[in-house]
């Protein structure tokens, strides 16, 4: 199977080297009819969300404001999720391009990109690109010669996966704990220092330069009515050839991606299950694999697409210790303020422990950790607190049995 | 004005107003935790949730604004589902052990967690609580930290910073290991803490109390050698009957009299007497500084937490800071010299108690200038626990009087207790004493009220004095940086806690009243104690007229100076 | 309040000191007027931020999903036995911090570890220990 290849390609990393085309293409067309452009390539935001951008874009624009923010999301953190790096570290100056016609359609003067603290070579790469942009006349004022200013500034996060929700990462960059704002009001009305904020993650930016240079009708002719264009996807676990590709939506299944790209389950070992969209999706039997792979076809069997993370997981692990990792990961990486979610998870990671440890879950178990899991997704304040327990969730309605068997009760 | 529907009733509300809101005009309830009106929206408890029409998830009624045309479930059984599961969750991490229980906890009679109980109706925990093993925080003269019961609200913080305006506590880590702390875990004791204790009344559960001296008192009343007095101070009189059922502002001097005098107490006096010590010095500084060029304006230093505030973070101005000592610790000066020498009873003897409002008095009474003259502070909370102990039914007390000497007080020393009461206190008596004419309207309304932060003029004698009052520490901030500014005053009272010592942090906390409702009762009483007084003015009080006479020769005499005056540090941050 | 440069500050503070001390938290709370309760908050929050000194090398190891199917739960064994410390100490020559991390952004390549700023990829128990080995 061959990638379809709209984001990826060869490094681009010289600023001089580099034209700018839909930067240029963009201040000639103006704001409207950028953000029109956008809105006609269905383009969704790929942190996980899948917010629509054009429609974040036009939000943003139509505030009255003396001040409004463009922020990219370069906190990518969700394990199993690789791609922005890839494109800060080999496509700076696409990522860079978007951020910029970003700001221009949604009338931002000053920007941000937040880059995980982790992501050593692509802060180094970016701060070098940032520098030469504004040499090169492409940051700073008057922007290719054109009225537009716009000054860009890199932030290096400092270890906090909450921080790539984006309210917690807006109060990240105004030196405040990451913990996350209450919605509404939303960014684009009240975001960074209470100014119109744009939050976009790194492939959405990336996927908006090209949409801008190739026109919205390049992008609409790839995926499906609901699922536009293309989405890199992040190949990792018990697989041979694990790794960043970049699909078509709808141009093939979960199953050929894992069987095609990633070349099967590693060492021929039985597969157990896939994790569709990183860990805070539902994970999916190996029976059920042969769906499109769509945002509106992962959904409709149970899952989602979230960042574009497929983890395959073959047989032969122990269940249990899937989900300590999993549940620690949620537990440790809450940002502590909303009750359901620090508690829940915290409760939830003792309870496997304890059953980790003693072997077998009882009935009453199983009970309380699906009245967590409901009271967390309907209850908890964000996004991370609201899905910390999809896979948890997923993986006793799919497994009760098993989990069951050693039938030790608890008292 | 939007229209919206609450568990079907249909009700206009303006643009603006919360769900919460919305369902408190609609008579329905809604537990809240980490919500306490006057502080910033925290939205982290979650109990609050409710049901909105359309709405796939539930929302924070605190945090979540009525829309036009909004539909909304406050306790649908998806609602009473979450909530029942949260609550189990919140108890889990509340610590319930056999050494930590709601049997041994200050909060045992204001626990919001118990009342959220009720009001969600739970009836099963099905978590076994989490053994978190912090260490207690005892590291504060005034306050003491329980960790392990801290479901870290928030509330406290919040309250610290944005009513006090100081910030001492901070939430430190993330996840399961959230915390609230001080500035490197240094403890209470150990930061710029101003002890006043409102973090205490912000606390839904008892993560936070003051440090007990009640043992030290029950102690010393049974000990036959100990010749034991107590002071009440004015705040004390109208609150404390509040744990026993009463409601908030009811004025019950002489049952606590009564009270006291069947605990044992070998005599029951009234921080009230000192107040009025406290005007003749302090007036006489003001009225020395006015006329002989000093250092202007003159603060007031009646408020314990107000001086550990500004040795703190003003300590530039620790000359403006009156030289007089709170009533409290004249009262004890008083006590261990004056009173002692009259009736023979060896210093070593004298054991000194003073039921206050307040938990910042327990760190001045320990401050090394003061001397020891008091030897144990009580809060009204802590009085309240001691008259349950000892089985007295305190609503049904015949009331009786104070003893004399240091127990008859004017009006103007009652008002202490409120915001503004210690200026008006003042006035009265500056008036006349630089006049020689009695003042008219002894009612000086213009600095009365909960106004954060009031201003007056008054003329004496052809001289326009100008006055200022500010309670609660945020509004002391606002205030010292208005005078920074070169605002100029001649006399500024501070008090630290919002309302003045009636909502001291020692004072008994409601888990269902607001505080600014039981706030305006107790002041309300406050000023009918005084105006149902004949002596309304301190230089009137003829006890007070009598020490001077007998000991003191006359206000800001050398004699005053030792027993009544003290010093400030400067502290800094 | 703006104190937008505040992340930046502690970032190179420890960068510079290898944590952010009482000190310097304390001019940090006067240079951008806020409570210093609330910057220790703030750096208390970060799992990069110290408000200890750490070691010379800073090893993260990361044990998140992707890379503990390939048991870099094993790496992280040998490292911790063989610095005899644990997630989040520090060696008491103050040469090694070990902290055990969430996904590093090598899913594909894992098992992953940085030392400092570098990046080691596919990386096993003997591997792991060489790389300690050559921190001098």
């Amino acid at each position: 199977m061959e990638e379809t290849l709209y984001l990826k390609g060869e490094q681009i990393k010289d600023v001089n080297q580099y034209d700018f085309p839909g930067l240029k293409k963009a201040l000639n067309i103006g704001q409207e009819n950028i953000i029109a452009e956008i809105k006609k390539s269905g383009l969704k935001g790929r942190g996980g969300a899948g917010f629509p951008t054009g429609l974040k874009w036009d939000l943003a624009r139509q505030q009255d404001s003396d001040q409004k923010y463009m922020i990219c999301n370069g906190d990518e953190g969700e394990p199993g999720t690789f791609k922005d790096r890839y494109l800060m570290e080999e496509r700076p100056l696409k990522v860079l391009e978007g951020i910029i016609i970003g700001a221009y359609a949604s009338g931002a003067s000053e920007g941000y990109v937040y880059i995980r603290g982790e992501y050593t070579d692509a802060i180094k790469i970016f701060n070098k690109v940032i520098e030469e942009a504004e040499e090169a006349g492409v940051l700073g004022e008057n922007i290719l010669d054109s009225s537009f200013s716009f000054n860009l500034k890199l932030i290096k996060g400092a270890g906090a996966y909450v921080c790539g929700d984006e309210t917690s990462l807006i109060n990240s960059i105004e030196g405040k704990r990451g913990s996350s704002r209450i919605k509404p009001p939303y960014p684009v009305a009240k975001g960074l220092y209470d100014k119109p904020t744009v939050v976009n993650n790194v492939e959405t930016l990336t996927a908006a330069a090209e949409i801008i240079n190739q026109g919205a009708d390049s992008y609409t002719a790839l995926g499906t009515e609901n699922s536009r264009g293309t989405k890199l996807i992040c190949l990792s676990g018990d697989v041979n050839e694990p790794g960043l590709y970049e699909v078509a939506f709808g141009q093939t299944t979960l199953k050929k991606i894992i069987d095609e790209l990633g070349q099967g389950v590693k060492d021929n070992r039985e597969m157990k299950f896939v994790i569709p969209g990183g860990i805070s999706t539902a994970l999916l039997e190996k029976e059920n694999l042969d769906i499109s792979y769509t945002y509106e076809d992962i959904e409709e069997a149970g899952s989602s697409l979230g960042s574009g993370a497929i983890i395959v997981v073959a047989d032969g692990h122990n269940l249990v210790d899937l989900m300590l990792n999993v549940s620690r990961f949620f537990m440790d990486e809450t940002c502590g303020t909303c009750f359901p979610c620090r508690e829940g998870n915290r409760q939830v990671y003792h309870m496997l422990k304890e059953t980790a440890d003693n072997g077998g879950f009882s009935s009453e178990q199983l009970e309380i950790i699906e009245d967590i899991g409901d009271t967390i997704h309907l209850a908890a304040r964000c996004g991370l607190g609201q899905t910390s327990l999809n896979f948890i969730k997923s993986v006793f309605a799919n497994y009760k049995d098993e989990l069951m068997e050693k039938g030790v009760n608890r008292c | 004005m939007l229209n919206v529907k609450i568990d079907g009733q249909k009700l206009e509300v303006e643009e603006g107003t919360t769900i919460l809101e919305a369902a408190k005009k609609a008579h329905i309830k809604i537990p809240t935790l980490c919500y306490e009106e006057g502080l910033s929206i925290y939205g982290g408890c979650r109990l609050c949730v409710v049901e909105v029409e359309g709405q796939r998830l539930l929302q924070p009624a605190c945090a979540t604004e009525v829309e036009d045309g909004m539909a909304v479930e406050t306790h649908s059984p998806k609602v009473r589902e979450v909530r029942k599961n949260l609550f189990e969750l919140i108890i889990a991490s509340h610590d319930i052990s056999c050494e930590l229980n709601c049997l041994t906890c200050s909060r045992s009679d204001s626990c919001e967690l118990r009342e959220i109980a009720e009001d969600i109706g739970v009836n099963e925990i099905r978590l076994d609580p989490l053994n978190k093993g912090y260490k207690e925080d005892m590291s504060s003269y005034s306050i003491v930290r329980e960790p392990n019961k801290c479901i870290t609200c928030g509330r406290c913080i919040r309250k610290c910073e944005e009513v006090q305006g100081i910030g001492i506590f901070t939430m430190a880590n993330r996840g399961p290991s959230t915390i609230v702390t001080t500035f490197e875990d240094k403890g209470m004791g150990n930061v710029e803490c101003t002890n006043c204790g409102q973090c205490i009344t912000a606390c839904p559960t008892g993560a936070l109390h003051e440090v007990y001296h009640d043992e030290g008192v029950w102690n010393a009343l049974h000990d036959d050698s100990k010749h034991v007095v107590v002071q009440t101070a004015p705040a004390v009189r109208v609150a404390i009957s509040e744990p026993f059922g009463d409601k908030p502002g009811t004025i019950a001097t002489g049952q606590m009299v009564a009270a006291l005098k069947r605990l044992g107490f070998d005599k029951v006096f009234d921080t009230n007497f000192t107040a009025d010590l406290t005007i003749m010095e302090e007036g006489t500084e003001l009225i020395e500084r006015i006329n002989e060029g000093g250092t202007l304006p003159l603060f007031t230093s009646c408020s314990p937490g107000w001086i550990k505030f500004i040795e703190h973070f003003y300590p530039e101005y620790l000359e403006h800071v009156s030289s007089c000592k709170s009533p409290q610790q004249m009262f004890g000066a008083i006590a261990k010299t004056y009173y002692a020498e009259r009736n023979n009873i060896p210093r070593e003897d004298m054991v000194v108690v003073s039921v206050m409002p307040c938990t910042a008095k327990k760190f001045e009474a320990k401050r090394a200038e003061m001397n020891g003259d008091v030897d144990y502070v009580l809060t009204t909370r802590e009085l309240a626990r001691m008259i349950k102990a000892a089985g007295i039914d305190l609503l049904n007390l015949e009331e009786e009087d104070y003893d004399d000497l240091l127990g008859v007080s004017s009006g103007a020393a009652n008002i202490f207790g409120a915001t503004g009461g210690v200026m008006e206190a003042a006035l009265r008596t500056a008036y006349e004493l630089i006049t020689g004419k009695e003042l008219e309207n002894i009612d000086i309304t213009a600095v009365r009220g909960v106004t954060g932060i009031k201003e007056a003029e008054v003329d004496i004698n052809g001289l326009t004095v100008r006055v200022a009052v500010a309670h609660g520490l945020g509004n002391a901030r606002k205030l010292m940086e208005r005078i920074k500014e070169g605002r100029e005053y001649h006399f500024v009272e501070f008090m630290a806690c919002p309302g003045g010592c009636i909502g001291g942090g020692g004072q008994p906390i409601s888990a269902s009243l607001s505080s600014a409702e039981i706030i305006d009762k107790r002041i309300k009483s406050i000023y009918e104690i005084d105006s149902s007084k004949k002596m309304r003015k301190s230089h009137e009080n003829p006890y007070i007229q009598k020490l001077y006479e007998e000991y003191l020769e006359k206000p800001g005499s050398h004699k005053a100076h030792e027993l009544l005056h003290t010093h400030y540090l400067a502290r800094g941050v | 309040m703006n104190y937008g440069n505040l992340l930046e500050k502690m970032h190179n503070l420890q960068d510079t000191y290898g944590f952010i001390s009482e000190t310097e938290i304390d001019k940090l709370a006067v240079e951008f007027e806020v409570p210093r309760a609330k910057v220790y908050g703030v750096i208390r929050f970060y799992s990069m931020f110290y408000t200890e000194p750490t070691g010379k090398y800073i090893i993260r190891v990361c044990d998140s999903l992707s890379c503990h199917i390939n048991q870099s739960d094993q790496v992280v064994t040998t490292i911790k036995n063989y610095l005899d410390i644990d997630d989040g100490e520090t060696t008491p020559e103050k040469k090694f911090t070990l902290e055990i991390v969430e996904c590093l952004g090598y899913c594909g390549e894992g098992p992953v570890m940085m030392v400092n700023d570098e990046v080691y990829t596919h990386v096993n128990s003997a591997m792991a220990l060489d790389i300690l080995k050559n921190c001098v």
